[in-house]
């Protein structure tokens, strides 16, 4: 008996994720975001979507940049030592994209509370923080019904769909995850439709060889993408390190509309197998996963 | 007797004054990479605090690893005790008061504990956008210490009051804290000129030492608020010549601590020379 299949193409991503949809992308700092499910939603022209992110960088900067979202949820988007997101800055300071900045803490409350289906949950919140203040809608000010002590209250995050990039996962979805995994596996449980690509796709007996290494349930994934090196610009640790050398190129790209459409031309608008031709072929994948391996403990 | 360093940068002084801070079996959690933060670290761990637990991207006790551009997530992975998801990490240590240190930057701080990573002017049509404040408003608050470096310690950055609260470390003060299960501990600032502290809610800042040639009124001239300023203020202990040799030869020999202070332009170049020299150590 054939077993569970969930594997399909890059493109199939366009059956899950809708025009309007409440996207959450997994991945943290310059880490293990989705970069071929985020090129595939640039090159299938999906609009209109709200990104839901806690430590977003390029993944939610070529989003905006591309014209994909109408609003943005996150806790931090930034190029790190590279500098200030340029699209994610001109979006919002020149062309007033609509957007939540919600504190770290309360953007991972939220999404456990969605994957708990409770409507909210409390913490010894950010009091005192103007985001409290702006975002009414998401923080409420309670109190304990035991103690009476005051709490602040995190509404719960339940987007229509997730998106992550794991290291393995078996053609029915078990998914393994030997890297940063930020909070992709709340971002799974909260999401009404997961898609997760991932480095392979291996056999159900290599998942159990080591279960210890499976992070996220079959039943908690909807679509299975193999994209290798899937996470480039960014890291896949312990796998590759994020290309520097390519992030300095978008950021120079970046730097205004008409350069960074430039930039989407020469390497998302184009089949997703002539990425890695595009940005360096094998050599530049050694070079990332020397990088990787050949680190040093003091 | 110490023997001192003769020669040492800005950011050298800082990255040693910031260890300092670190206290053997102190649990430290390093956010967003800032070389020097995590060079700090680092140092801490291989000479005074041997025993601290350093928590870094998803890696849980991790080993103390050679910092360079690239490498400091696949270190951390690799020399990990354990992996947690940023849920664990928050529930085990920043929800229940374990953490000590967790250094943040910031965009603009005031004279009452609040940090702005948000935007300059208004929410809603900033004139700049900041890239926002992660979970330093959370950590500001929970952590034993609430540690902050400024390697550009001008009226830009020390203002009166920060265009928008993305967090704050007192709403109330130390009894309070130790009720809400919290523990007491000072907001700390390291800077490029001095060291400035404030002990609790309603004390103002005050210099703690200054960097060796760095005069109380220059501190004063770059500070936007009042500062307590006390008779007699100590010189910031300098680096020795053992710390500097270990920063340079062992935790960063990469040189990555200077890329915060380099300007605009120079950076990008820096940042070539700096990944030149990655690749020739994997043999490129």
């Amino acid at each position: 008996m054939p077993g569970e299949n969930k594997v399909a193409k890059l493109s199939d991503i366009t059956k899950v994720i809708k025009d309007g949809d409440r996207v959450a992308v997994g991945g943290s700092w310059l880490g293990s975001h989705p970069m071929a499910i985020i090129r595939e939603i640039i090159r299938s022209k999906i609009k209109n979507l709200t990104a839901i992110t806690v430590v977003g960088s390029i993944d939610i900067d070529m989003l905006i940049g591309a014209g994909c979202l109408s609003r943005l949820m996150f806790s931090f988007v930034s190029m790190e030592a590279f500098g200030l997101a340029p699209n994610f800055r001109r979006a919002i300071e020149k062309e007033g994209l609509p957007y939540d900045e919600i504190t770290g803490l309360a953007v991972i409350i939220g999404l456990e509370a969605g994957g708990r289906n409770i409507p909210f949950l409390p913490y010894r919140g950010p009091f005192g923080s103007d985001l409290v203040k702006y975002r009414p809608e998401f923080y409420k000010n309670i109190k304990c019904p035991f103690t009476g002590e005051e709490l602040i209250a995190a509404a719960a995050i339940v987007p229509d769909v997730a998106i992550i990039h794991a290291t393995r996962a078996d053609h029915a979805g078990n998914v393994q995850i030997e890297g940063t995994s930020g909070t992709d596996i709340e971002m799974m449980r909260a999401a009404k439709k997961r898609i997760v690509s991932v480095e392979e796709i291996v056999t159900e007996e290599e998942v159990r060889k080591n279960p210890e290494k499976t992070k996220i349930p079959k039943f908690q994934v909807d679509m299975i993408i193999e994209a290798p090196l899937g996470a480039h610009p960014c890291s896949c640790a312990p796998d590759y390190v994020f290309d520097p050398w390519h992030i300095m190129k978008y950021m120079q790209a970046a730097t205004s509309p008409e350069t960074f459409k430039q930039y989407l031309d020469e390497y998302v608008m184009k089949p997703e197998f002539e990425y890695l031709e595009a940005i360096g072929g094998m050599r530049q994948a050694t070079v990332l996963r020397r990088l990787a391996r050949e680190v040093k403990f003091l | 007797m110490t023997q001192y360093a003769k020669d040492y940068s800005v950011g050298e002084l800082m990255c040693v004054t910031l260890a300092k801070e670190i206290e053997d079996g102190d649990v430290v959690v390093l956010g967003s990479f800032t070389p020097l933060a995590y060079a700090s670290y680092i140092l801490a761990k291989i000479t005074h605090a041997p025993n601290i637990t350093l928590l870094a991207y998803a890696s849980v006790d991790t080993r103390p690893f050679q910092l360079s551009f690239t490498r400091a997530e696949a270190a951390a992975t690799r020399g990990a005790a354990l992996m947690w998801t940023m849920l664990e990490d928050l529930n085990s240590v920043h929800l229940k008061g374990r953490g000590d240190v967790e250094a943040i930057s910031s965009i603009q701080a005031d004279q009452y504990g609040n940090i702005n990573l948000s935007v300059i002017g208004e929410y809603d049509t900033p004139k700049l956008r900041g890239p926002g404040g992660a979970g330093a408003p959370e950590v500001i608050k929970m952590h034993r210490k609430m540690i902050g470096y400024f390697p550009s310690h001008t009226t830009r950055t020390f203002v009166p009051k920060v265009d928008v609260i993305t967090g704050t470390r007192y709403v109330i003060g130390a009894e309070e804290r130790v009720k809400a299960g919290y523990r007491p501990g000072p907001i700390r600032y390291i800077t490029n000129l001095a060291v400035i502290s404030k002990e609790e809610k309603d004390k103002p800042f005050k210099i703690d030492s200054l960097h060796p040639g760095v005069s109380v009124e220059q501190v004063v001239e770059n500070t936007g608020f009042e500062l307590e300023v006390p008779r007699d203020i100590p010189e910031t202990e300098k680096p020795t010549a053992e710390q500097v040799r270990l920063l340079r030869e062992e935790v960063d020999p990469y040189g990555t601590i200077a890329f915060d202070f380099k300007p605009g332009k120079e950076r990008l170049e820096y940042l070539n020379e700096i990944l030149q020299k990655e690749l020739e150590s994997i043999g490129y």
